[in-house]
């Protein structure tokens, strides 16, 4: 093929930007049922009437079967885990969310190991992705037994839900 | 064509302003009414084919939470980032290919997530039109009009006078956004001014909204309904870039016109067809359409308008469910078009019918002044 | 059903700057390089298809611009867009093109020029596809922890990291597996000169070397962000037969869409209902591509795969998919050469995704790499057997988006 230039020189350099701050999104009414679960110590789950899945977050339409979620279940504080990952450990200006560095503001220690992990809440039949605590990364194992670990006071949050540890 | 395809059910918003609702919920909802509609479930479709754009959407990959609320579950899926009625090109095609037999075509915007206005500001040619920030699809269009206002001596009553046309007739019609049943010319006049001579009333609103229909082969169509909306004709072309092209003409879609009825045997539009429904972003669009599909001589636009021609009690009635000036949710727009054409042709479209409706022609466009059109003519039994 | 062809092939040298060119003029390089090869004019294509993931370059709707640097004006023109999978499905949207008999020649065009955005690679375009809806989480008390400790496993391969995970748990396979695979894709793309990553000798000890970014994958596994684009020529069987002495025929294709997998839905909800490995997708779509292309036994019909694989595990996992190797096998066979160019089932011999990376085209070069092999015009790459069957491979979305296309070197009868 002929076509494939041996120089290359530069061409000019243009700045433009892709305003992204802008959007308005629109939040679901389902999450506001969620946080007021987590207030008490709940996991409220969305189930299909068709096909009998227990979907947690909940969500409000099952595209199997087409229809909305119409029923509401609490799962149970115990679950299992489907899979992890475990992450080096973390230093200083490695990543940024949003403009914060995460181990300067001190929302995460340095040198510690972090653990995403999708747990398998019993009951549910979909993963919610939380944190694993209170383990040594080397035990962590699919499969393992886990429970939820409950903000002290509940305020009716996403975080509320601090993360799981074994049993 | 070598088979034939049939419109067999649809579906389409409330258009408005703030929708209130998520995407998933909008979306879930006009599909399911589409099915419901075209009297089958799910599991009858073989292809889904939707329509939106990442920018518009405010996210990479548009449609990749919306497959599970559309449908599309295990389905052959594919997304067209462009308008609705492109995404019905795509799915007829997919028909005529012979590897599928019914699909769900879909498309949808939220205008009130992100103004569109501002999007079609990222389209421009980024080392030079966005460098100098004077141009978006509103100033380009009134670069336009003047220039087509200039040289065919059209006046701003003109203009005015197909806003009240169309969102007269969109007083009619339940699903338009903007419904003004005692408008007048004055009031058009008065309007804010964007860019002159484009007033708030004489450009298309931003609306939240989506839209949703079936196809279905012939033998398919054949089983599920007994008024199936054929497609006679398609056509579809692309312009060039806004500085390199005409403005004063639509020539792209001149040509996706002369496709279509080339497809379809037309030889003489304005005799052979019922009832026109054009995506006019802008009310001086609407007389360069009329134009560009051959319904008139070049630069007699205007006569249309003077002598009531096209008044839902004209002699070919377009837009009589208000256009694009009546609702704009960009993406679905055209695809609306195609609905309303199809609702004409099958007598029910309550409020704004028009008697004895059988050929119809419905037109999508996107891009700056109308750069992409396309063309389809929809006829019954 | 109407016969189409790939009749010509076209691809842009790919690196991660190509600072000598802009986006237009990259487009461009792909499409004349198609049209040569094809021996064509514009003048005598029908129809465009084209598409790339518009967050990534910041331009939206690109087309609308450049389209006057690849002869659209005047022609249909329709933008197809699916995320990872998009050069896939602009590839199938020239096939049904030409396939509904609407038009008689059709030009796939698929790009990406990374190097556009500030951000490396499409860091801030992927982020999109997640926090779009996190935004409003963050009304309802999501802590910056959590988010912070997804982003720093998760944000340099995402959902890949789970699925790997799970894959090695079901399948057996090890990290020095994957350092294999990612050696391989090296060494191959040192044969392909228009590929990105090219390391001639590259053994997996090399790769092995690498850092640990999060367990099991390293910095060497992981595919580069590239500039480039690619180009295909389709056409109807009177004119594929005149024009090109060996076609690459299209022979079956399918793109199942399956449940979303990554931690933010639309909702907030579906959190990773489905294990990502499982890609029920790929599959159906396998088993529809296979089914319209009159192949019965996959394992022995299909000479040559191209795997949409930005991270090794896929690869593997794919391949079994796909029905080249039985369930939790696929590593097996890797390790004793079976993919290898003189392999039963030679598998991304041009180095894949893996070594070339411009997403938006990045699957469409799956299924022109398999034209070229069944043209025989791969060169150093080319296959020593000849090549009757390939199915080219495209994954995307949040592992929910499937291309399978299958090509041949004889039309479907």
């Amino acid at each position: 093929m002929p076509y494939i230039k041996d120089k290359r020189p530069e061409t000019m350099l243009l700045e433009g930007e892709w305003n992204v701050g802008a959007y308005k999104y629109k939040a679901p009414h389902l999450l506001e049922e969620f946080v007021q679960g987590l207030k008490e110590k709940k996991l409220i789950g969305s189930m299909c009437i068709g096909c009998g899945k227990v979907i947690i977050p909940p969500r409000n339409i099952c595209g199997r079967c087409h229809q909305r979620m119409e029923g509401r279940i609490t799962v149970s504080n115990w679950g299992t885990v489907v899979c992890f990952v475990t992450s080096p450990p973390v230093e200083k200006g490695k990543f940024q969310v949003f403009g914060i560095d995460p181990v300067e503001s001190g929302l995460i220690q340095e040198g510690s190991v972090l653990i995403p992990t999708f747990v398998r809440f019993d009951g549910a039949d979909a993963n919610i992705v939380t944190e694993l605590c209170n383990v040594d990364p080397k035990d962590v194992f699919i499969g393992m037994r886990v429970k939820a670990i409950w903000a002290e006071e509940p305020q009716g949050q996403l975080s509320d839900l601090v993360g799981v540890e074994p049993i | 064509m070598v088979k034939r395809v049939a419109i067999v059910g649809y579906a389409q918003s409330h258009h408005q302003y703030d929708m209130q609702k998520t995407r998933e919920d909008m979306v879930f909802e006009v599909a399911k009414e589409a099915l419901d509609n075209a009297g089958i479930s799910r599991k009858d479709i073989d292809t889904v084919v939707t329509a939106s754009t990442d920018f518009l959407d405010g996210r990479t990959i548009s449609n990749v939470f919306l497959s599970m609320a559309v449908g599309a579950y295990m389905k052959d899926e594919s997304k067209v980032e462009e308008d609705g009625a492109s995404a019905a090109l795509y799915a007829l095609m997919r028909i005529l290919s012979g590897s599928h037999e019914i699909a769900l075509v879909e498309a949808h915007t939220q205008a009130s997530t992100f103004n569109p206005h501002q999007v079609s500001f990222y389209t421009l040619d980024p080392l030079f039109d966005r460098q100098i920030g004077l141009l978006n699809s509103v100033s380009a269009a009134a670069l336009q009009a003047r220039m087509y206002m200039d040289a065919n001596d059209v006046s701003e009553e003109h203009l005015a006078m197909v806003s009240v046309k169309n969102l007269m007739n969109a007083a009619d019609n339940p699903n338009a956004h903007r419904r003004m049943p005692d408008l007048s010319v004055e009031e058009v006049l008065d309007s804010k001014l964007y860019y002159d001579p484009i007033r708030e009333l004489t450009m298309s609103p931003i609306s939240d909204g989506a839209c949703a229909l079936v196809l279905a082969s012939e033998e398919r169509a054949r089983e599920i309904t007994d008024f199936p909306v054929w497609i006679e004709g398609v056509g579809t072309c692309h312009d060039a870039y806004l500085r390199d092209r005409n403005l004063l003409r639509l020539d792209s879609l001149r040509k996706a016109a002369e496709d279509a009825y080339k497809m379809a045997g037309i030889t003489d539009p304005f005799s052979e067809l019922d009832v026109i429904e054009v995506s006019e972003r802008f009310a001086h669009e609407e007389l360069m359409i009329y134009e560009a599909l051959g319904l008139c001589r070049e630069g007699k636009g205007k006569v249309f308008i003077d002598k009531w021609v096209t008044q839902r009690d004209g002699e070919l009635p377009v837009n009589p469910s208000g256009g694009a000036l009546a609702a704009d949710p960009v993406c679905a727009t055209g695809l609306i078009r195609m609905v309303e054409a199809a609702k004409q042709i099958r007598g029910e479209a309550d409020g704004h019918q028009i008697p004895g409706a059988y050929r119809a022609l419905a037109h999508g466009q996107f891009g700056i002044c109308a750069q992409k059109n396309i063309v389809y003519i929809l006829g019954g039994e | 059903m109407r016969n189409v062809a790939i009749i010509g092939c076209g691809q842009t040298k790919h690196s991660s700057r190509r600072r000598d060119v802009n986006l237009a003029e990259l487009v461009e390089e792909a499409v004349t390089n198609a049209l040569v090869d094809a021996e064509m004019t514009m003048d005598e294509v029908n129809a465009l298809v084209v598409g790339n993931m518009q967050g990534f370059g910041g331009v939206a709707q690109p087309e609308q611009w450049l389209g006057d640097w690849i002869g659209a004006p005047g022609k249909p023109v329709i933008r197809i867009a699916t995320g990872g999978t998009t050069g896939g499905s602009v590839g199938q949207g020239g096939y049904y093109a030409v396939a509904s008999g609407l038009y008689d020649v059709a030009l796939a065009v698929a790009w990406e020029k990374h190097s556009d955005s500030r951000e490396p690679g499409a860091t801030m375009g992927l982020a999109h596809v997640g926090i779009a809806n996190m935004f409003h989480a963050f009304n309802y008390g999501l802590s910056l922890k959590s988010l912070a400790a997804t982003a720093g496993v998760g944000a340099a391969a995402g959902v890949a990291v789970y699925q790997a995970r799970y894959y090695m748990h079901r399948s057996g396979c090890s990290i020095e597996h994957l350092d294999m695979v990612a050696a391989k894709a090296r060494r191959n793309a040192a044969k392909n000169k228009y590929a990105h990553l090219q390391w001639p000798d590259c053994t997996p000890e090399d790769i092995a070397k690498t850092e640990l970014i999060a367990y099991p994958f390293r910095y060497g596994h992981i595919c580069p962000a590239s500039d480039g684009a690619s180009a295909i020529v389709f056409a109807e069987e009177k004119i594929a037969v005149k024009k090109a002495k060996q076609p690459a025929w299209i022979k079956g294709l399918a793109s199942f869409s399956d449940e979303e997998n990554q931690l933010q839905s639309e909702n907030y909800g579906g959190v990773g209902v489905l294990d990502p490995s499982e890609q029920m997708g790929c599959r159906m779509s396998a088993k529809k591509a296979y089914k319209m292309a009159g192949i019965t036994d996959p394992k022995k019909e299909i000479d040559l795969a191209e795997i949409y694989q930005p991270f090794p595990s896929q690869e593997l996992l794919f391949a079994e998919k796909l029905g080249l190797f039985d369930e939790g096998k696929a590593w097996i066979a890797m390790e004793k050469g079976e993919t290898d160019i003189n392999g039963t089932i030679p598998t991304d011999l041009s180095g894949g995704v893996n070594a070339t990376n411009a997403i938006g085209s990045s699957a469409l070069q799956r299924i022109l790499e398999c034209a070229l092999q069944i043209m025989g015009k791969a060169g150093e790459h080319q296959a020593p057997k000849k090549i009757r069957n390939a199915v080219a491979h495209g994954w995307g979305g949040n592992t929910n988006y499937i291309t399978v296309t299958v090509l041949g070197d004889s039309p479907r009868r």
